[in-house]
């Protein structure tokens, strides 16, 4: 931090969307933070995203609905946007530029860190494999999420994400560590009550003493969504990696950040991508997504779920396409799950953690674990494939074998799947209900577990 | 008399009969509502297992509620009671800044300041404005600033300098004032540790 200030101009050559023009502009560079001050005083926040020709193009955070280019000044601050840290920032709420939301005064802060970040050193980069529990059964029984990893949720308009992220936050946890966990929630272009929702959630729960919040409402700037999962993610890293926390951040919903990317593009008359988005839309998310992981010699990690709604619930789209390139996995939300009232209405057969087999086994979950998911998985594509002959053939002409892939179907979404928003199960229960449905099949059905494991827990009727 | 003795020998057979039978029932009864109480027996341990367990983990959630938000509170009360003491001792420095003397280490002052913002605009044709108190010292420096003037406006400020260039497109704001907002965070931070908080 530098006692210097900087220099205000106020030659504002255009305002065009987003952004604003500013002439004969000297010394600006890339990123650099600038405080646009308009007539009656008010200042807003910005940053640079262009400079030459004694020219800068400044994309205004809060908007520039209501700027003039008479009587707008713009003042570069000589630094990039940075954000206050410390432990202090934990059960705190901000917006979606990280100012205090919730009443209280600015946290002191530790350290004053960019938020663009800095990438991590790929060589440093730990291969993560350590467990952590969400309570949700299908997420942690088939879909594990481990420390360092990033697995983001494909959901689509209207369907139940933000409860499942607000109950993965409330309940999220690293088994056999007295480590500290830590949950950094950003809610991106959300709507009041939602945003409501969350907070209202981690305070009853309380989980908000371990959590930080950044809300970034729907009415609120669009261009504020490119700064929140940044000052997020500054959050989680220095927790992460300062303090030696475990942090998951929960990031929802990326197609408002996806789209605020999208309008600052169309107002810088940038050659469009498909759909309208950038071309670099790829390149702008990896910056994003890449700041999660563990590193060598340093204690914490940060771990990301971000959360996505498919346009149409179009898997092809863009976003959940570019997304799916740079993750490790996905979790997919099926429409018509949720249409049959099921919770969380995770589509199994669409989802993959790509590190669940580091993350399970002996010594983290169970021994038995990756072998009963993987039956589970196979007699759940089984019980879909008979409920297809079923509606061709009717029931009566399955065959007795059929009839109990069809049993395990049922089961799997009446007692795996389907789970109360308060109901937090340990990894334990999880695994029995898992063995409860395998128990519905006959042994010589259950080709991809070990003897051993099917003496010790195959559940005799 | 012959036919009523059969008949009462009849009747004997029948009583007997049925007591046997009667006799029989009750003890398969007593021996099936045993075995159906000792087949209940796991059940209601069962039952009775999870019952407790879902109390204790009911229990264990309005604990870490209760400890929770009680937590969050105090927090934050001590959070509001901290920044009323920084405020405090940000308003008696800010005083002291206000009042300090306008002696020859001031007027050093003042010439860095001119010098670093014609360094910052890049231009010495300026304007210069300030407030009453520093407006004779100010005016006595601008003669080793060829080109600078002092502007007619004095400024609300607590001492130091705003320097325009002469065609307005460029301000630097050298005020004492906009220094300490700029340092803020980090003088906040330096008596926050001399309450404790943040060692």
């Amino acid at each position: 931090m530098t006692t210097e200030g900087g220099v205000q101009y106020s030659k504002i050559a255009e305002i065009k969307g987003p952004l604003v023009i500013v002439d004969d502009v000297e010394n600006a560079a890339f990123d650099e933070l600038v405080e646009i001050q308009t007539t009656d005083g008010e200042r807003r926040l910005g940053k640079v995203l262009e400079v030459g020709n004694g020219k800068a193009i400044v994309q205004v955070f809060e908007g520039t609905t209501g700027l003039s280019i008479s009587g707008t000044n713009a003042k570069f601050v000589g630094k990039v946007m940075e954000m206050p840290v410390s432990k202090e920032v934990l059960g705190r709420v901000f917006d979606g530029l990280g100012r205090p939301k919730d009443g209280l005064p600015d946290p002191i802060a530790d350290q004053f860190i960019d938020i663009n970040g800095e990438p991590m050193n790929p060589e440093q980069r730990e291969y993560p494999k350590d467990f952590i529990q969400t309570g949700v059964s299908v997420i942690d029984g088939m879909i594990t999420l481990v420390r360092g990893q990033k697995l983001p949720i494909f959901s689509g308009s209207g369907m139940s994400h933000n409860l499942l992220a607000a109950q993965i936050a409330r309940q999220a946890s690293v088994v056999g560590t007295q480590d500290d966990f830590a949950v950094v929630f950003a809610a991106i272009g959300v709507q009041y009550s939602e945003a409501e929702y969350f907070r209202r959630s981690l305070e009853e729960s309380g989980a908000l003493k371990r959590s930080v919040l950044f809300l970034n409402t729907a009415d609120d700037p669009a261009i504020e969504r490119i700064i929140t999962p940044r000052v997020a993610l500054t959050v989680a890293e220095y927790l992460a990696f300062e303090l030696g926390m475990h942090v998951l951040v929960i990031l929802t919903d990326m197609t408002n950040y996806a789209e605020a990317l999208r309008e600052i593009s169309a107002a810088r008359e940038e050659v469009p991508g498909r759909k309208g988005y950038p071309g670099y839309l790829y390149t702008d998310l990896s910056t994003i997504y890449e700041r999660a992981g563990k590193l060598n010699g340093r204690k914490g990690s940060v771990t990301q779920v971000p959360i996505l709604s498919m346009p149409s619930d179009d898997i092809t789209h863009p976003i959940p396409d570019l997304t799916g390139y740079i993750t490790e996995g996905q979790v997919v939300l099926g429409r018509d799950l949720f249409r049959q009232g099921v919770y969380p209405p995770i589509n199994i057969l669409m989802s993959l953690s790509r590190l669940m087999k580091d993350g399970i086994g002996e010594g983290s979950t169970r021994a038995d674990h990756g072998e009963i998911s993987n039956q589970v998985y196979d007699a759940y594509s089984r019980a879909q494939e008979v409920r297809a002959l079923a509606g061709i053939v009717g029931k009566a002409g399955l065959t007795e074998i059929d009839l109990k892939y069809m049993d395990v179907g049922d089961v799997f979404e009446k007692e795996f799947l389907t789970q109360a928003t308060d109901e937090n199960r340990t990894i334990e229960e999880t695994l029995g209900v898992l063995w409860k449905i395998v128990s519905k099949l006959p042994k010589n059905e259950i080709t991809k577990i070990k003897d051993k494991f099917i003496e010790q827990y195959y559940q005799e009727e | 008399m012959a036919s009523n003795s059969s008949l009462e020998q009849a009747i004997d057979k029948i009583l007997v009969k049925t007591e046997k039978e009667i006799l029989s029932d009750l003890e398969k009864t007593g021996s099936d509502s045993k075995n159906i109480l000792d087949n209940a027996l796991p059940k209601l341990q069962q039952e009775y297992d999870k019952i407790i367990s879902d109390g204790k983990k009911e229990a264990d959630k309005i604990e870490k509620q209760i400890v929770g938000s009680s937590d969050i509170e105090l927090r934050n009360k001590q959070l509001l009671l901290l920044e009323e003491a920084v405020d405090k001792v940000f308003s008696k420095a800010l005083d002291q800044i206000a009042n300090v003397d306008r002696n020859d280490d001031y007027s050093n002052l003042i010439k860095t300041l001119l010098k670093e913002s014609t360094n910052v605009l890049g231009t010495s044709e300026i304007t210069v404005n300030t407030n009453t108190k520093d407006k004779d010292i100010v005016q006595s420096m601008l003669s080793q600033f060829p080109g600078s003037e002092l502007g007619s406006d004095s400024i609300d400020c607590l001492g130091g300098i705003i320097v325009k260039s002469k065609d307005g497109s460029m301000t630097f704001d050298n005020t004492i004032d906009a220094k300490i907002e700029r340092l803020k965070p980090l003088i906040r931070k330096e008596i926050a540790s001399k309450f404790g908080v943040g060692n």
